[in-house]
């Protein structure tokens, strides 16, 4: 298992502690929420750290630590199902997309609002953000549920800023309907569906 | 549909500039005078205000969802026993 690269020095591995293993519930949330699957995601998980730790004498103190770590995590992921050269054709056009989600707004929130309003709404919000497409929904994971910046996102997914904003876009937007359709399923609202456009 | 704005009002937002940048000013990815000119708008149409209430409540929703997850207690252990035996002494 032992590999050629240079083990952290004896000092970085009480700083490796501190910093990198207390990240582990975020990076875990993280992988679980990417992978859509338990064994996957510890996968991940366990394999990201062991890269973690080879590599910490390039982690820059004073950084963000968790983004490091997704970063790292995402890599992991992206090459253990080999998506990370599809995901280039995902880039879309900011003004598009708004006009496409205007175009089901109504019926959407409609359906929504009851949703929102309810306490146990949490399952409900994970399991239609397993639905997103990964490249969407890694997006929103990273600044809706891991209060990363656009920056900091654009930096984990390796993708210009104004491309985080637009999967950000359409990954919510995404979520809103495949919510909304469970709304309506479970009985939450019966709202009439004036469109079948989609902000994909 | 997309509400009152005036026209001709050159350095006020339009329904649709506030839109396209709403998600944005949630975010506080906005400069402060971008995000002031978002928040006048929206604040002055009844159809701009609705949207962002509904927004704001969602991204609120998604946000608070995460809680629930955190690592296994197996996972723990087998991550730490997996850095042992790369070398960490931790």
């Amino acid at each position: 298992m032992m590999t050629d690269h240079p083990a952290p020095a004896a000092g970085a591995h009480a700083e490796f502690s501190a910093l990198a293993l207390t990240a582990l519930d975020d990076v875990y949330r993280f992988a679980r929420s990417l992978t859509r699957d338990e064994a996957d995601a510890e996968d991940v998980v366990q394999e990201a750290y062991l890269r973690a730790f080879r590599s910490w004498h390039t982690f820059q103190p004073g950084t963000d630590v968790r983004r490091w770590l997704f970063t790292i995590a995402r890599n992991v992921f992206l090459r253990s199902t080999e998506r990370g050269q599809r995901e280039v054709t995902l880039d879309d056009d900011g003004a598009e997309a708004v006009d496409a989600a205007q175009a089901v707004e109504g019926w959407v929130r409609t359906g929504l609002d009851p949703l929102l309003d309810r306490v146990d709404v949490g399952p409900a919000i994970r399991d239609a953000l397993d639905q997103v497409p990964e490249a969407y929904r890694a997006a929103v994971i990273l600044v809706d549920l891991e209060d990363q910046s656009y920056e900091a996102a654009a930096e984990v997914l390796d993708v210009p800023v104004g491309t985080v904003r637009s999967r950000l876009f359409r990954g919510r937007k995404q979520l809103q309907e495949i919510l909304a359709v469970h709304a309506q399923d479970a009985g939450f609202s019966t709202p009439e569906r004036s469109s079948t456009g989609s902000s994909e | 549909m997309m509400g009152s704005e005036a026209a001709g009002a050159e350095k006020r937002m339009d329904c649709r500039g506030a839109m396209e940048q709403l998600f944005d000013m949630i975010d506080g990815e906005l400069t402060a005078e971008v995000e002031q000119k978002v928040r006048a708008h929206i604040t002055g149409c009844p159809h701009c205000f609705s949207c962002a209430d509904f927004e704001e409540r969602f991204l609120r929703a998604v946000h608070q969802a995460r809680a629930a997850r955190s690592a296994p207690a197996p996972l723990r252990e087998r991550v730490l026993h997996a850095l042992r035996r790369e070398g960490w002494s931790g």
